[in-house]
């Protein structure tokens, strides 16, 4: 357990300034005064300007850097109003002034604490990035809104105290103009930054896309043009509609230049001689084009690294099952060579011992065809005990997965022989205790003499319960020749009768008219025998 | 001197030549067989000591065939190969069909001999017990069985429920037909031993 006195270090150390910061603060304080003078055409009552792209810089060098720094932001801010008199130094309202001069700040380090903070504990879509990004840009400009309600009870100086018309109106004002400065400006910044949401090796957007893009803005645009002339007033929702579009069409770096050319064309016509009351109204609309536009940018992205994640786990799946199969191959191909090797090996040693006396050039080779016999006896021995029955330890297995990675492996087989593999389905409660890559095998080796001798391209594998034991069914039509009797199994029939029976299980051939059908009894998992 | 001849049966016909050749190159008596049954109809004109058989093959497996052999001939020597081994088979091999062992392909040559050597006097023991003791009674091999196991006339007597008298008279017969002098040597006997 942490001591009070712990925490108090961790969160002194947390919040102390690192030498890497002071520049950073310096040129913050320079860039922030400049933004803040650039913003005043879009002043009004009550709130000081509609279109704050200083809280773009101030956002988003909390989000890069961290909510620790938001004291030294506060500071920052505090002594750029001070020095370009925006806040009083003397006088009665000092105190109350520079708290309100530190209020945005303040705000926004808390949000992009609690949203850094909610993202690491929970878990769902809104958690994968960039959503994260795209709610504290939205959360930190309401915040610092709302904490405008407990300063302006705190100065009964001031007129229209309380829950009034033109606190809504300044509340509103200020929300709107910092969410279009945090929106606009923090993205570029964040991504020329390097920051963690970037998206990294985005790809370049294709020409196709970029035109149909700018075509259904324009559109748009023309129909709010249209709209308005037809005395609606200029509607937000054309705009709302071509954002939407584009963010989850295309994502976030979209949606910001879909952004970027609204705000360029409407910022300009704003900052002219309209009332503060239209001001007010237009912004409203561009904000809510703002936020769904960056919202469904956001939005797709998060989806996309979903689905990069979802496909990268898929790969991997891919090629654990691969290498399932590769082995379950090289046990056969083991059996399928050991037994020539066997052979190949006593002939060589004899043909070594025979000629040993023989002239130099046939003794060498004889011995070196023994000496490579043996060799390779010893790697299939290796091999047999490294892919054997040690590397498959027998395990549950339902047989229904059983039936399913035998059709997986079957595949290439179906698609050459152009045939239709029909798994029955089979009831999921059976379970065999089993090496699965033997018993694969197993049933991948009847279903393959099946593929082979089917007549109407239809190979059917059944599961069913007989009492305490599973029957596995696979069959298929023959054509109307009588059956060859006597023509002995086939390696691949011996080998699946000597898994069934090392698993305590049958293989057995129950023909009928037209229908070769080889029946593969296991005794189920559980059941006392 | 091994006369019993020594049955190779695998359905790869030149793996079973090769390890007839092989088992004939050190002086044993060695025959290759494809077919389970081709070893069956061979059995009462070849004087077979020991079978070298695989497991995996055709509709007759190795163990479908120890089976039909150990029903015409008990005193034949069983050894299996395979090239696809599993811990079951295995141990089936040697406890349920009375293998002598269990040979992975590719084949350990001297193993091999030597799981053939000791087959063919397994075998050979096997039969000797089976001549001595073919000409014996019911009741004369039950007492005979008891004897070597170092039980006394009495016990006998109690164990078999008949009179001391009667086990007497069996053991006089069983000793005129072995033609043995003693219990050592009636021991010996019942171990196949060369006396």
């Amino acid at each position: 357990m942490m001591t009070a006195q712990d925490k108090n270090a961790v969160l002194q150390q947390g919040l102390a300034l690192r030498l890497s910061d002071v520049p950073l603060l310096g040129i913050y304080a320079l860039a922030f005064g400049l933004l803040h003078w650039a913003a005043q055409p879009w002043g009004g009552a009550g709130f000081f300007s509609l279109w704050y792209p200083a809280a773009g810089l101030r956002f988003a060098v909390l989000w890069q850097r961290g909510a620790r720094l938001a004291p030294w932001l506060m500071a920052s801010e505090l002594c750029v109003h001070w020095i370009t008199g925006a806040l009083p130094l003397s006088g009665p309202n000092v105190l109350p002034e520079a708290i309100g001069g530190m209020r945005p700040a303040f705000a926004y380090g808390l949000a992009v604490a609690g949203v850094r903070w909610l993202t690491n504990r929970g878990t769902g879509a809104l958690t994968m990035p960039p959503m994260p990004l795209g709610l504290a840009a939205l959360a930190a400009p309401v915040l610092a809104a709302l904490f405008i309600i407990p300063l302006a009870l705190l100065r009964p100086d001031l007129p229209g105290t309380g829950i009034h018309v033109s606190l809504v109106i300044s509340l509103t004002g200020f929300a709107v103009g910092d969410m279009l400065g945090v929106l606009v400006v923090a993205p570029p910044l964040l991504w020329f930054s390097g920051s963690g949401s970037v998206p990294r090796n985005a790809p370049l957007p294709r020409p196709a896309a970029l035109i149909a893009d700018g075509a259904i803005l324009m559109a748009c645009l023309l129909l709010t043009v249209a709209l308005w002339r037809a005395g609606l007033g200029l509607q937000p929702i054309p705009s709302v509609l071509a954002g939407a579009w584009i963010g989850l069409r295309h994502g976030r770096i979209a949606a910001w230049f879909a952004i970027l050319a609204e705000v360029a064309l409407f910022l300009p016509y704003t900052a002219g001689p309209v009332g503060d009351a239209t001001r007010l109204e237009l912004h409203l609309g561009i904000a809510a084009v703002v936020i769904v536009t960056w919202l469904a940018g956001s939005f797709a992205d998060a989806q996309e690294a979903a689905r990069t994640a979802l496909d990268k786990r898929n790969r991997l799946l891919f090629q654990a099952e691969r290498l399932k199969t590769l082995r379950a191959m090289s046990v056969a191909v083991i059996h399928e060579i050991s037994q020539p090797l066997s052979t190949l090996a006593i002939e060589a040693s004899h043909l070594k011992d025979r000629t040993a006396a023989l002239p130099p050039d046939i003794a060498e080779s004889a011995a070196l065809i023994d000496r490579k016999a043996r060799t390779l006896s010893e790697l299939v021995r290796r091999l047999r005990r490294f892919g054997g029955r040690n590397a498959d330890a027998p395990s549950a297995l339902p047989v229904t997965m059983l039936l399913q990675t035998a059709g997986q492996m079957l595949a290439p087989e179906l698609r050459e022989h152009a045939c239709l593999l029909q798994l029955v389905p089979a009831p999921p409660d059976l379970i065999v205790t089993a090496q699965e890559i033997e018993l694969t095998q197993a049933l991948v080796n009847l279903a393959r003499n099946a593929i082979a001798a089917s007549a109407d391209h239809r190979v059917q594998i059944s599961a069913t319960a007989a009492g305490d034991e599973v029957r596995i069914e696979v069959s298929n039509r023959i054509a109307n020749t009588p059956p060859q009797e006597g023509a002995g199994m086939g390696v691949g029939l011996i080998i699946a009768r000597t898994i069934a029976e090392a698993h305590g299980g049958t293989l057995t051939r129950n023909d009928e008219a037209d229908l070769v059908r080889f029946a593969l009894t296991l005794p189920l998992a559980g059941v006392e025998t | 001197m091994n006369t019993a001849l020594t049955a190779v049966l695998d359905d790869d016909e030149d793996l079973g030549q090769t390890v007839a050749r092989l088992l004939m190159r050190q002086g044993l008596a060695a025959k290759a067989f494809v077919a389970p049954d081709d070893v069956l109809d061979a059995l009462p004109s070849l004087s077979i000591g020991c079978i070298v058989s695989d497991i995996q093959m055709g509709e007759m497996d190795g163990f479908a065939f120890a089976d039909a052999l150990r029903a015409r001939d008990p005193a034949v020597a069983l050894v299996f190969m395979t090239a696809w081994p599993t811990t079951a088979h295995a141990v089936d091999a040697v406890r349920r069909h009375g293998g002598l062992d269990y040979l992975e392909k590719p084949i350990d040559e001297a193993r091999l001999l030597s799981a053939v050597t000791e087959g063919l006097a397994w075998s050979r023991r096997q039969r000797r017990i089976a001549g001595a003791t073919s000409a014996f009674t019911r009741r004369e091999r039950e007492v005979f069985e008891l004897l070597v196991r170092g039980h006394s006339n009495k016990e006998i007597a109690d164990l078999l429920t008949i009179s001391p008298r009667t086990v007497e008279d069996h053991r006089a017969a069983i000793v005129a037909k072995t033609r043995t002098n003693g219990l050592a040597q009636l021991i010996a006997l019942s171990r196949g031993g060369d006396d």
